[in-house]
């Protein structure tokens, strides 16, 4: 099954149009609007970055379905960029400059972000970049559908610290050692001092990428743990690290209800790969999740598993959030009348969409969307429980207040 | 409850008598489920309200003692509780008259952390009594750590009963835990000697966590902190020196193929790690395919052993015979090819199996920590694969030792013409070193797929490190390749505290480097011309 | 491994003069590329900024491969760390056009780099004084290396580790490195490396100025490591080097220290890796840890072996070639690219162990 579904993958890849169903309104007139996917679909960014292709593949099937946009049909350039970074800048100058792609959707990294960005300003083109991240960016030519900081980070802390996450009083924060971690880690640093945290009850740790060995990360957190505080981690670990990390949690007995864990980076498809019962209880902090109640949530999950003919696959925040930068791509061009950067840019603006996950949301000028918070406790099943979310979307600080540098920006 | 009635009779006989018949007859009359009844039925509506609510309705309903608590309390933290309104449903009956009910449209009772904190403390306090030794230890366990001066009665009535010695040493920290948060202070005082005699962090943490609240004891508590300390560096020690043979372990186990495909044969086999991520992707396949046989299934991870030995042994079959075989004495090219054929078995895999990672579960056999004497911990899981390193590392010797196949191997890499002249085939026994050597490596991938993510990118992580061993500890040397791995894991281990995970990985890399260009040959070189790549 | 001759025997036309030739023609060929891109968008010739900039890429990476075919094709020195002296070179360069964003940063700070102000720096690290100094940079991106190299070198020939030892060493040298600079305390921006640069001797990077600037200043480079490259190995230095390849303990007996020899044009190779890096890093506009891994100096390597060791052309083709290829085959088809390059990889080292030159050769007989 895996194998036909992957190879399907491979035909939407390889010729675009094959993979369209054969049942096609008639488009009333005009070339195609190119849609460019650049996600890595080999190298180490491959485990996550896939399941994006698809998702765009999936809204540009979804699109054409409904007679395609201003009457063009869309038609898929996919290109890999192999998770190598400057293999990235020459891909998205390739679908600029080559395939004269109309938008982009792509990257996952932010390292890939800011390898394509002097690309994509140069050249003036327009990236949807669907992950959270660490904000202290905002380009004219990018729409980033993921979270800032405030919009993951510290509500998730602030849950922890709260009656109902454990009254934590010391925090561990444990990162891989990249951009996003450390932004992150510094910002949420001085929200805990602010919160009257002194520096002494705050541990900070980074591990390379693809760390396997975390016996002696995790026991010196036990040791930490156990000065007679209450203390919480808060993981912004990546990708292929967690796995062995949350097995060792498991293994080394920590259980959520003595120290919980909040991750940022990781979600259902990552818990795919996890024997998730040790897990229970520790947490993850998103701006969706599968387990959201609610008919946007229900249409959204059975149009994924129509489309990868796959029940046992999930959906997470970052293919959530390509799927509502999709939609407001599409209602923009509708307003616009264009797929011309420009315009389109101007009429994103205010552009409002009912998101998969259950709230409206809007795309502010400052090129990031407005978003609720969610958190989730790991369940046996693989899926999050929601224990907490916040009543309204909250508009995105890309700039963060915690960090002293931005003063200037403020006011 | 009952002990303290009967402590203060002094009374004459008869008037004695009476009494303890009225008493007794008091007591049946208020253990009768009545009293606790309303109890339990004014607790029951909280769990189906908010985390606070359920949080307070799971104490009263530990504190109560009703039989009935317990099976709710179980089935809400095994996920079994369901519930329509605040009525609250267990197995289809309604908790609180036992009627059965109708479960369409009922929710399932969810819980947080906080729920699952006063559950364990609850559930512990009414499991204290139960006839199964595990579950009185592991109440014994969630007693200690929801410590609270309510649990000193049920404790001390537990450990006078206690036969199982594990069971009551547990039981009696956890009594130390709760006596800490005693009203009275000769209590306190107790529990901090006897805290004092454990060696966990969990007794440190609470006899810190206790000194805030009680300044009055702060010498005591200082001294039984300082007591556990001094314990505390030996079992750090102890259990850093476990970690670095774990990690060596891990090393060895991923060399311990190079060792035979590169020290003994000298092909330079890049795809080695690919081997690896055969094996890892071999036992996820077994265990799929034993999804449909459940009394089997705990059994799949031995199962994929042979069978991961197998599947990465004939691919390094037909590496051998189809490649690698045209470019004997051209190991610079063998390099480059293997290279290549890394990428597409990396590729295919990720085309066949999604480039998702997959989920290999763990037996429960290879779960949780064993604790040894001095408190040191011991994960399961790391401890098999330490095992099951050595195992391997037995049978490639006995296979190169004690077997025919081995003695022409040995022959071969000697002299090949000779070796030839007395009729061995040699090609058959390159094959068969190659294969041999790849198959360790898919073993080594069933133990990997305990440890790591079972992703297509599996094998590259390991793949520098185990040349670096093999160089290290003596190319053609088995025991070389033993001592190198668990030599530098440990070091690794040792290094890692004070310089973090990436500097004392760095660390020994330059060490090995600067060791290498000491002895160009390594820790047990072997002498002679088969050393000559 | 002996049987690649580093001149084949003459026959017919001079093949040396056939090479020649070829050579002057591939590097006229590129040198028209930027003025063709000058060319108005119709036009049927017109080559794109696209193909320029890649193209430019691929220059780079062919200078790379003449440093490892210099070092292995030549004196049998198999570098599996090379990518470790382009890196270098490439940091050098980063940081110099770090140092020209100035007050253009996102924070604006006059001096620090934003990945600084951010990290908490209050003033540049020792190790980046001198980087706002065009030739300081471009000294850095040759002595770095080169040290390196040097000291890697001496330390190894003097201990003999010669054949796959040597690969394993270097090896393990990039690794480390790849891991040192993933660190974010190391002042060298940790994984995100160093982006958004602004000018390059008062140029700004984004325009076609700049572009074909640097697009020439690489084929200047290609061209002159191509005549340094001839003219050691066609001196005596070049004979002794093939020699060592060829029987290392025998040109020791013969007085010859092998190991000066090999120092030399281990350190030399490197150097050039570390300038063909200082050039790479202002075309691509971006320099991070991943250049260090080791997965990159393999396929360098592999470029070498397609195009054909032991001959300068062949690791030029090389390079150009397994480059087009894979650039092609990711837009083309990117779940089964690898499936290709990994197959070529195979079967060149099977079938063609000279390389294309080595095709090109036994067709010209």
């Amino acid at each position: 099954m895996t194998l036909s579904l992957t190879r399907r993958a491979a035909l939407a890849g390889l010729g675009g149009a094959l993979a369209m169903p054969a049942i096609r309104p008639s488009f009333a007139q005009g070339a195609p609007i190119k849609v460019g996917v650049l996600h890595s679909l080999s190298g180490t960014m491959a485990i996550s970055e896939t399941a994006l292709r698809d998702t765009v593949l999936m809204m540009i099937e979804w699109a054409n379905a409904q007679g395609g946009v201003l009457g063009r049909k869309l038609e898929p350039v996919v290109v890999d960029p192999a998770s190598n970074w400057p293999l990235f800048a020459e891909k998205a100058r390739e679908l600029l400059a080559v395939s004269k792609v109309d938008v982009t959707f792509g990257c996952w990294t932010s390292v890939s972000r800011k390898s394509v960005l002097p690309v994509f300003e140069e050249l003036n083109g327009l990236l949807f970049y669907p992950v959270q991240y660490e904000g202290e960016e905002q380009s004219k030519n990018v729409f980033y559908t993921g979270a800032a900081p405030n919009q993951q980070a510290i509500p998730a802390v602030e849950y922890l610290m709260g009656k109902d996450g454990g009254e934590a009083k010391r925090i561990v924060l444990l990162g891989t050692d990249y951009v996003y971690p450390r932004t992150t880690n510094r910002i949420l640093r001085a929200f805990l001092i602010s919160k009257g945290i002194p520096e002494s009850d705050i541990m900070e740790e980074y591990t390379p990428f693809g760390h396997s060995d975390w016996q002696g990360i995790v026991s010196r957190v036990k040791t930490f743990a156990n000065q007679g505080k209450r203390t919480a981690i808060v993981s912004t670990i990546n990708g292929d690290a967690n796995v062995p990390f949350y097995r060792e949690l498991g293994n080394q007995g920590i259980k959520a209800e003595d120290i919980p864990c909040v991750a940022f980076s990781v979600g259902e498809e990552e818990l795919a790969g996890i024997d998730t019962k040790p897990l229970v209880g520790h947490l993850a902090a998103w701006n969706y999740f599968m387990s959201v109640p609610g008919k946007p949530n229900d249409d959204f999950k059975a149009m994924w598993r129509a489309y990868i003919k796959n029940d046992k696959r999930v959906t997470n925040d970052p293919m959530e959030a390509t799927y509502t930068g999709f939609r407001m791509w599409m209602q923009a061009v509708q307003k616009a009348g264009t797929t011309a950067v420009n315009p389109v840019r101007q009429a994103m603006y205010g552009q409002k969409v009912m998101a998969p996950c259950g709230y409206e949301e809007e795309m502010r000028p400052n090129h990031h969307l407005t978003k609720p918070v969610m958190i989730g406790e790991i369940q046996e099943n693989g899926q999050f429980n929601i224990v907490y979310k916040t009543p309204n979307a909250i508009p995105a600080e890309n700039w963060s207040p915690f960090i002293p540098e931005n003063a200037s920006r403020r006011g | 409850m009952k002990e303290r009635a009967a402590g203060p009779l002094t009374s004459p006989p008869i008037r004695k008598m009476a009494r303890l018949v009225l008493l007794l007859v008091l007591l049946l009359a208020a253990a009768r489920p009545a009293a606790a009844q309303d109890a339990y039925l004014d607790a029951l509506p909280g769990l189906a309200g908010g985390f606070g609510a359920q949080a307070e309705a799971v104490e009263r309903l530990g504190a109560g003692g009703d039989p009935r608590a317990l099976a709710v309390l179980r089935a809400l933290s095994e996920g079994r509780l369901m519930k329509r309104d605040s009525t609250v449903i267990l197995d289809g009956t309604d908790a609180a008259t036992g009627q059965a009910l109708d479960v369409t449209g009922a929710d399932t009772v969810r819980i947080n952390n906080r729920v699952r904190s006063a559950l364990r403390g609850a559930l512990g306090r009414l499991q204290l009594v139960s006839t199964n030794p595990d579950e009185r230890f592991a109440a014994a366990e969630s007693v200690f750590r929801s410590r609270s001066a309510e649990n000193i009665p049920g404790l001390e009535a537990a450990i006078a009963r206690e036969t199982v010695p594990r069971v009551k040493e547990r039981q009696e920290l956890a009594l130390a835990a709760s006596r800490l948060v005693a009203p009275e202070a000769a209590a306190r005082r107790q529990g901090i000697a006897t805290l004092g005699g454990a060696s966990s962090e969990d007794a440190r943490a609470l006899l810190l966590e206790a000194r805030g609240a009680n300044p009055d004891l702060a010498v005591e508590i200082d001294a039984a902190v300082a007591s556990i300390d001094t314990r505390l560096t030996f079992k750090r020690a102890a259990e850093t020196l476990f970690q670095g043979l774990s990690l060596g372990s891990v090393l060895l186990l991923a060399a311990l193929g190079l060792a035979i495909t590169f020290g003994v044969m000298g092909v330079i086999n890049m795809a080695h790690g690919e081997f690896v991520m055969l094996g890892a992707y071999t036992t996820f396949v077994v265990q799929e395919a034993l999804r449909g046989i459940p009394w089997l299934l705990p059994w799949s991870l031995p199962l994929s052993v042979p069978a991961a030995f197998l599947v990465a042994g004939l691919a390094g079959a037909a590496l051998e015979r189809g490649l690698i075989r045209h470019l004997y004495g051209r190991p610079l090219e063998t390099l480059l090819m293997t290279f290549g054929v890394g990428m597409i078995l990396q590729q295919a895999v990720r085309l066949a199996f999604g480039a998702q990672n997959r989920e290999v579960i763990s037996p429960a056999w290879m779960q949780g920590t064993l604790s040894l004497p001095g408190g040191i911990l011991i994960t399961q899981n790391r401890l098999w694969v330490i095992v099951f390193a050595i195992l391997v590392l037995l049978l490639a010797i006995a296979a190169i030792r004690l077997t025919r196949f081995g003695l022409e191997m040995r022959a071969v890499v000697q002299n090949r013409r000779i070796a030839a002249t007395m009729g061995i085939r040699t090609g058959r026994v390159d094959a068969l070193t190659f294969a041999f050597g790849s198959g360790i490596a898919g073993m080594a991938g069933v133990a990997l797929s305990q440890i790591d993510n079972v992703s297509p990118n599996l094998g590259t992580g390991y793949i520098i490190d185990s040349f670096m061993v093999v160089v290290f500890g003596g190319v053609g040397s088995l025991v070389g390749t033993l001592v190198g791995s668990m030599g530098l894991g440990v070091l690794n281990k040792v290094i890692e505290p004070w310089a973090g995970a990436v500097l004392a990985k760095v660390a020994v890399l330059v060490i090995i480097m600067l060791f290498i260009q000491r002895r160009p040959r390594g820790l047990f070189a072997l002498k002679g011309r088969a050393a000559d790549a | 491994m002996s049987e690649i001759t580093a001149t084949p025997v003459p026959r017919g036309i001079p093949p040396r003069l056939l090479v020649r030739g070829a050579i002057l023609a591939g590097i006229a060929l590129l040198a028209a590329l930027p003025l063709l891109n000058l060319l108005p968008a119709g036009s049927a010739l017109r080559v794109s900024d696209f193909t320029v900039a890649v193209t430019g890429k691929w220059i780079c990476y062919a200078v790379l491969a003449l440093a490892i075919d210099l070092a292995w094709g030549y004196a049998g020195i198999l570098s599996l760390g090379h990518g470790a002296f382009f890196a270098l070179g490439g940091y050098a360069m980063g940081m110099h056009l770090m140092r020209l964003i100035g007050p253009r940063g996102v924070y604006g700070h006059p001096v620090l780099p934003d990945f600084m102000v951010f990290l908490g720096y209050r003033e540049l690290p020792w190790y980046w004084l001198g980087f706002e100094h065009f030739p300081y940079a471009i000294l850095m991106a040759l002595l770095v290396p080169g040290a390196l190299a040097f000291v890697v070198g001496w330390l190894s020939f003097r201990s003999r580790i010669t054949g796959v030892y040597f690969s394993i060493l270097t090896q393990a040298m990039t690794y480390a490195l790849m891991l040192a600079f993933f660190r974010n305390d190391m002042g060298f921006g940790g994984n995100n490396g160093f982006t958004d640069f602004k000018e390059l001797l008062g140029v700004p990077l984004n325009t076609q100025a700049a572009r074909s600037g640097l697009f020439y200043a690489a084929l200047a480079l290609l061209a002159g490591s191509l005549f340094l490259c001839r003219h050691i190995v066609s001196t005596k230095l070049g004979r002794v080097l093939v020699a060592v390849r060829d029987a290392e303990s025998r040109v020791r007996f013969l007085g010859y220290s092998v190991t000066s020899f090999k120092l030399t044009v281990f350190t030399l190779s490197g150097m050039m890796a570390g300038l063909a890096g200082a050039l790479y890093v202002p075309l691509v506009g971006i320099i991070n840890p991943g250049e260090f891994a080791p997965g990159n100096s393999i396929e360098a390597v592999i470029w070498v072996a397609v195009g054909g060791r032991g001959t300068l052309i062949g690791a030029v083709l090389g390079a150009f070639s397994v480059n087009a290829v894979k650039t092609w085959l990711t837009s083309f088809a990117p779940d089964l690219w690898l499936f290709v390059l990994g197959g070529l990889f195979v079967a060149v080292t099977l079938l063609l162990p000279q390389g294309l030159v080595g095709l090109f050769r036994r067709r010209a007989r």
